[in-house]
């Protein structure tokens, strides 16, 4: 049985606790968060003890999973892996790059697992994707594009928009919602080697934010990422295309769903539901806290490394400095 | 009242699209296609038997039988020496887009035709696409309020031939592919192109092709919109269809999707081993050549100039500078002698 601590109790916590409470195997051992009263909802929900201290947190649990803003998770990881515990941490794994390595290195040394909540890894059109990529059904990768578009983020808890509003405790949309599309991109084409990027983040406008990354990867294939914080609230567009040398792979989420429901009534017109529905164990969340405990368990080989969750977070803070310098920015020289 | 019959000629037609616009301007009331000319006799014989054209050993007997315009579908570096050809023996011309394979060969074709008084037209079809006027209508109407940001794509099958042929093309994918959206974007906002940064693939998705086949462009545009533009051959022969014209557009009251061709019936075909998608869309290509007669009969300015083809060649040059340099470049900065 693994002990579960949740560190942070907003909304991407809510998330994961509704993975782990039905994933066998774990129990939720309790919570640590800044606001009693977020941690003491989360305990009456999903079960488990609300913490004082991450200390007392700590001493009682077998894995950390972090899902508190990223400029906080270097202070929370070097704690956890000073108690040498398995550290799960939410995306971005910091807002500086320097944290990042230094979160990295600091886990490599004491020897704990430090695994990155990349999730679109384990979303099941993208890991598709990479699995058709690796069977060679399109030789070898060329052009990739790919795009994450939704509203400004105003998830449940009160301080949220103002903090992915802040640019200095979020790094914006290039950062936030970046990291996505650069693993992925990095898991199907290999390292990136230089970057460039236009976008509103320096336009100040605090409400709206959006970004066009330009990739060139080592291999000489080349990239493009489109991620928006600037389209209409309700909207969450995503869409994935890789071209290789022997063919193409294309998914996006405007494609027809496999249930359309279509209601009309007086007074709010026609009404269209949609949906994807996937086995409970398919859904990209569980199925990724559940690779984690299977690595931790040493039943499995990690999909994901702590150093991709930070060349991730290099290559995304590279397409900001893009976007204030006007240049491209290349990776090796890039730090920070 | 009758009007006028109009008679054209083409003089090249390597270009597909020639067999396109001889088939509607076949179908129009009082057009007449008076003949045509290409350098390559197999060619020649092949496009006029299938077209039902007249065809001319030489050029000058096609412009001997005096068309009121021609129609010029030659390998882009020829389309210079058939304008100039023609140029003091017809009203009009129609010269298949990008203008020219070089900015020096696109400034000499329109000082020439302005010299001559023969109007200059170039052939950008998909301004009219229904879903693209359409998209022109409501930017008009301002509907987004202030835009902030354009993704686009025009992304094509390799097409062999003359297009890969670094002399008769003047570039592959990045020259073929850059210069139908720049123009739309043009024609969208009255802007220009500012700055222009780009990733350019050389033998990328076709390995030993020899030119680029794959490229990435981020820009900026005068009105302060900034954009990108995939212009790679990326459709492989397996994919169902030869390609397609994306623009989507981000604003502060919301965003619009536009697939401007995508107006497909899908076939599965045993007969030709895969599924393909096959368009009911209106044809383009009829509307620029009903754009095109009328302006021969009406003697009015072209609604799409040489200028225009420039402006786009120059977006499209630039970009390869900018993939030599490693860094963004401003087309007036790198082209210099060329814009005076």
């Amino acid at each position: 049985m693994q002990k579960i601590g949740v560190i942070g109790t907003g909304s991407i916590a809510d998330v994961h606790l509704e993975g782990w409470r039905r994933m066998p195997g774990v129990e939720i051992v309790g919570y640590y968060d800044l606001v009693p009263e977020a941690a003491a909802r989360a305990a009456q929900r999903y079960g488990g003890s609300v913490f004082a201290s991450l200390e007392a947190l700590l001493a009682a649990v077998d894995v950390v999973d972090i899902c508190t803003p990223a400029s906080t998770h270097k202070e929370l990881v070097l704690a956890a892996a000073d108690a040498g515990k398995a550290i799960i941490c939410e995306k971005p794994l910091a807002r500086h790059f320097a944290d990042a390595r230094e979160m990295v290195e600091v886990c490599e040394r004491a020897g704990v697992m430090l695994f990155p909540a990349q999730v679109v890894r384990f979303f099941p059109m993208y890991r598709r994707v990479k699995e058709r990529i690796d069977a060679g059904a399109i030789g070898k990768p060329a052009v990739y594009r790919s795009a994450r578009c939704g509203a400004f983020p105003r998830p449940g808890a009160k301080f949220s928009a103002g903090h992915y509003a802040d640019f200095a405790q979020s790094g914006g949309v290039a950062l936030d919602v970046g990291v996505h599309d650069i693993d992925f991109a990095r898991w199907c084409c290999g390292e990136i080697e230089r970057v460039f990027a236009r976008g509103l983040t320096f336009a100040g406008r605090p409400y709206q934010d959006h970004a066009q990354i330009t990739l060139r990867f080592a291999s000489g294939a080349i990239g493009f990422i489109e991620v928006s914080w600037a389209h209409p609230r309700g909207v969450f567009r995503t869409r994935v295309e890789v071209a290789g040398d022997q063919g193409l792979i294309e998914w996006d989420s405007l494609d027809r769903p496999p249930l359309l429901a279509e209601f009309y009534d007086e007074e709010r017109g026609l009404q269209r539901l949609a949906g994807s529905p996937v086995a409970a164990e398919d859904e990209p969340y569980y199925a990724e806290l559940a690779h984690f405990i299977d690595v931790i368990a040493g039943r499995a080989q990690p999909v994901v490394t702590a150093r991709d969750g930070l060349e991730a977070v290099r290559a995304a803070l590279a397409a900001i400095e893009s976007m204030r310098s006007g240049r491209p920015v290349a990776l090796k020289e890039f730090g920070g | 009242m009758s009007e006028r019959k109009v008679r054209i000629g083409f003089l090249g037609v390597a270009h597909m699209h020639s067999v396109s616009y001889a088939s509607n301007l076949r179908k129009m009331a009082g057009v007449e296609v008076v003949g045509m000319w290409d350098r390559s006799p197999t060619l020649a014989a092949e496009w006029s038997k299938r077209l039902g054209v007249r065809r001319y050993e030489r050029a000058e007997q096609l412009l001997d039988v005096e068309p009121d315009a021609v129609i010029v579908c030659s390998e882009n570096a020829l389309h210079r020496p058939m304008v100039e050809l023609a140029v003091d023996r017809v009203h009009a011309i129609l010269c298949e887009k990008p203008i020219a394979a070089t900015l020096a060969d696109a400034q000499a074709m329109i000082d020439r035709c302005a010299a001559a008084g023969a109007r200059l037209q170039i052939a950008f079809p998909v301004r009219f696409a229904p879903s693209i006027q359409e998209l022109k209508r409501r930017l008009d109407a301002d509907e987004l309020g202030q835009v902030f940001a354009v993704n686009c794509t025009n992304h094509g099958s390799m097409p062999g031939g003359w297009f890969i042929d670094p002399e008769l093309a003047g570039g592959g994918a990045v020259i073929d592919h850059t210069v139908h959206v720049i123009d739309l974007l043009r024609w969208f906002w009255n802007a220009e192109v500012t700055e222009v940064y780009a990733e350019v693939g050389d033998s990328l998705l076709h390995p030993g092709l020899g030119i680029d086949d794959a490229g990435l462009l981020s820009f900026t545009l005068s009105n302060g919109v900034y954009g990108s533009l995939d212009t790679s051959w990326s459709r492989p022969p397996s994919y169902p269809v030869w390609g397609d014209v994306k623009i989507e557009v981000v604003g502060e009251r919301g965003v619009i999707y536009l697939d401007a061709l995508h107006q497909y019936v899908t076939v599965a075909s045993n007969a030709t081993g895969k599924t393909q998608w096959v368009s009911y869309g209106s044809d383009i290509d009829r509307g620029l050549m009903v754009d095109f007669v009328d302006m021969v009969r009406s003697e009015r300015t072209p609604s799409i100039t040489g200028e225009d083809g420039l402006a786009a060649l120059a977006v499209a040059l630039a970009a390869y500078e900018s993939a030599r340099r490693g860094e963004p470049v401003t087309p007036e900065n790198v082209l210099p002698t060329l814009y005076r």
